[in-house]
């Protein structure tokens, strides 16, 4: 388990303190605006391998946009961010859909499932665009999250709960370093929530990194580390004791 | 898998992609049609002519045989090349006298201007009144023969031998213009130009039917060569004929004429001051005769290469009939030594007004394909739209613009070819209709048509999914996915 790792508590506006080398994903004074309206200011921090971190915070604190950055979907407005050492802050949005197409695995709040799509070709969408398309290994990854009966459903024939689980299926079939998912249980009840919580930790058990944005201290808790933001600074990276 | 997508996308957009499919369906059916009927029409309104009547020339016999067989000049050979005027009325002495519509002599000379401009000149009667042998009072021309020419001015008279009516091409080169004067100086020797050959590509109104006066084979006419021409007085009317020197007439333009072809570098005179110009009284290297006909069969066919060949009976038949073999025949038989063909090349004469009907059937093919164009690049636009959230995940799942481009692209261009096809289809059955209303008989399906619409249609197809493609290039996953 290589979640051992040193839990200081940083300051808002100091670098991250240990730019180790073997850093997943490292932040350095990242800022993001729109006009005048600063989304993120001066963010760092660094992410481990096989970490797993919550990113809490009041609406508008710049959750999303974090997000979206360390997702290769947007880029800062400075600032460098290293992904397995590599900046992706500097790269073409070609190379950037690359780099999501092969390391990152993208859960969304609202699903975002193809509606005339089955469940199944839902995941085997991303492995089309990743590589070639394997149905048992599609198929194995809804056993995963306990959905192999439905394969065959269409969202619209799914609970919320279950359309998350999609998603999350879609997100690891092609076996990414970095999960990131965006409030993953916010548009859940607590069975559901449960269910998506019990198959966060299997991944994170299984050595994947996870960031997780989240309302819910509950699920925030679950992670070792919670980074809350608050009008796009960096308040506080609290260490959650196990 | 990608198919699998496509196939699924139609089937979820099946009223917006039924849209497209029936856009582009009514855009092609109207372009397979009118290509369809674009490429068949030549032989539509060749038929069509044939079916009024034909048009018959009649040269001397000499000239004929010739020019058509050694490519001689007649005169230049010092062969008779030319008849007498007055033997014209003939043709309405003939067995089908009646349906000889409208006829006049022609004599086609080389003339020159003051300043050394040589030009085609044709005398030709202008609604000649005459008294036939029959009796008969009648009045012919050009005037008829040629209705179709657009005229700034006024048609030459009977009589009016001071006045010239110029081609526009002409008239613009030597700055003419209607009440002008211009001098015409008759030039002897062979010429090079053939004025003769003017009507190869007369636009003649499908009604008229009328051709070039000399088949654009021949070349009879403007040998000054006075000596062999003068034999031509043996005339059987017994008008006089003389050749002398050719001379000089100032005469003033009466008209300027926008044929279409030839003829608008040429200039039309009466016959008298053609015979005046050019030396030759009483003469003409031509007559043009305009005939209803019936068109021809078998029979009109065999006859027509030997008239001798056909038993009794079937000769009574073929001699009865208006067939233009027949008539020719039979003007052969009225005047003598001279030849009388149906011109053959009706394309010539009608060569314009096709293409007039094709470039507008084509004008309605570009319009229906710009219709259809622009009918797409809305529904693929809506399309797009809905499947902005669709698109903008695929994106994030790491497709490529021009994967996400592609499954648009692809859904819209299966869609739109089902569309094709069923247009073409619906289009040959419009082009049947238009064929049976229009022209009397079936439009043969030409085959060139598929690969021209279909490169028209994905070109619609790509031109009209541009707009929303560029929008789609556009679209960052990070603003759909979040709910921006
Ligand atoms: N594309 C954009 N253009 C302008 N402003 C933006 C854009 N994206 C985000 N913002 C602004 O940046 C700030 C942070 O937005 P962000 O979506 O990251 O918040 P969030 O923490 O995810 O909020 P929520 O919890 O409601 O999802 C907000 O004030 C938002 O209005
Ligand atoms: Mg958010």
């Amino acid at each position: 388990m290589p979640s051992a790792t040193p839990t200081t508590a940083t300051p808002a506006a100091t670098p991250a303190s240990k730019p180790t080398s073997q850093a997943l994903l490292q932040l350095d004074a990242v800022t993001k605006s729109y006009g005048d309206l600063d989304a993120l200011r001066d963010i760092s921090f660094a992410v481990q391998p096989g970490e797993w971190v919550s990113i809490m915070g009041p609406s508008g604190s710049g959750k999303t946009t974090l997000m979206n950055i360390i997702g290769c979907m947007d880029k800062p407005t400075s600032g460098s961010v290293l992904l397995s050492g590599q900046d992706i802050s500097r790269e073409s949005p070609r190379a950037l859909t690359a780099i999501r197409r092969d390391h990152i695995g993208l859960v969304f709040q609202q699903f975002h499932l193809i509606a005339y799509l089955s469940a199944l070709e839902n995941v085997m969408v991303a492995q089309y665009y990743h590589s070639l398309v394997d149905e048992a290994e599609a198929l194995q990854a809804l056993e995963r999250v306990g959905l192999a009966k439905r394969a065959n459903h269409l969202p619209a024939q799914l609970s919320g709960g279950e359309q998350q689980r999609v998603c999350i299926a879609r997100a690891l079939i092609n076996r990414p370093q970095l999960i990131l998912a965006d409030e993953p249980t916010g548009n859940l009840d607590e069975d559901n929530e449960l269910k998506v919580m019990a198959i966060l930790r299997e991944l994170h058990d299984e050595g994947h990194t996870l960031i997780v944005v989240t309302h819910d201290p509950e699920v925030a808790s679950a992670a070792q580390r919670t980074i809350i933001l608050e009008h796009g600074h960096l308040k506080e990276i609290r260490n959650n004791q196990p | 898998m990608f198919i699998r997508m496509i196939i699924k996308v139609i089937a979820r957009q099946r009223t917006k992609m039924l849209m497209i499919a029936l856009t582009v369906a009514l855009g092609s059916s109207l372009a397979s049609a009118m290509l369809n009927v674009m490429l068949d029409v030549g032989d539509k309104v060749n038929r069509e002519l044939k079916a009024y009547g034909a048009n018959i020339t009649v040269q001397p016999k000499g000239a004929l045989l010739l020019s058509d067989l050694y490519g001689l000049d007649a005169a230049a050979a010092g062969v008779d090349a030319y008849l007498p005027a007055s033997e014209a009325a003939k043709v309405k002495t003939i067995f089908w006298a009646y349906n000889v519509v409208d006829f006049t002599p022609l004599l086609s000379l080389q003339a020159e201007t003051p300043s050394g401009r040589e030009v085609a000149v044709t005398g030709a009667w202008f609604s000649h009144q005459q008294s036939l042998p029959t009796g008969e009072e009648l009045q012919s021309g050009i005037d008829n023969l040629r209705s179709w020419w657009e005229i700034e001015g006024s048609w030459l008279v009977d009589g009016e031998d001071d006045g010239v009516m110029v081609g526009v091409t002409l008239a613009e080169e030597l700055g003419l213009e209607v009440g002008d004067q211009i001098t015409l100086s008759g030039l002897t020797g062979a010429t090079t130009d053939d004025p003769a050959d003017s009507g190869t590509a007369d636009p003649a109104p499908a009604g008229t039917g009328t051709t070039d006066p000399a088949s654009g084979t021949t070349d009879p006419a403007v040998s000054g060569d006075a000596g062999t021409a003068g034999t031509a007085a043996t005339t059987t009317s017994g008008e006089a004929t003389a050749v002398s020197a050719p001379t000089s007439r100032t005469l003033t333009v009466r008209a300027i004429i926008t044929a279409g072809g030839d003829e608008d570098n040429q200039a039309f005179v009466t016959l008298a001051c053609a015979q005046a110009i050019s030396g030759k009284t009483g003469l003409a290297t031509s007559i043009e005769v305009s005939a209803l006909t019936t068109p021809d069969n078998d029979l009109a066919r065999r006859a027509a290469q030997n008239p001798k060949s056909l038993s009794a009976k079937d000769y009574e038949t073929w001699y009865c009939t208006a067939y233009a073999s027949a008539i020719c025949y039979q003007i052969e038989e009225a005047i003598p030594g001279v030849v009388a063909k149906p011109v053959r090349q009706v394309a010539a004469s009608e060569g314009a007004i096709l293409e007039k009907t094709q470039l507008l059937m084509l004008f309605i093919t570009i319009l229906s394909m710009v219709g259809a164009g622009l009918g797409i690049s809305n529904l693929v636009s809506a399309s797009v739209m809905e499947r902005s959230a669709e698109i903008g995940l695929i994106k994030a799942l790491g497709a490529s613009d021009a994967a996400a481009a592609w499954l648009v692209l692809l859904s819209i261009l299966l869609t739109g070819l089902a569309g094709g096809v069923l247009g073409y289809l619906a289009g040959l059955g419009f082009a049947q209709i238009i064929g049976l209303g229009v022209f009397g008989s079936q439009i043969a399906a030409a085959p060139l048509v598929i690969p021209l619409l279909a490169v028209l249609l994905v070109l619609v197809l790509l031109l009209g999914s541009l707009p929303a493609l560029r929008s789609l290039l556009r679209l960052r996953p990070a603003e759909v996915l979040h709910g921006r």
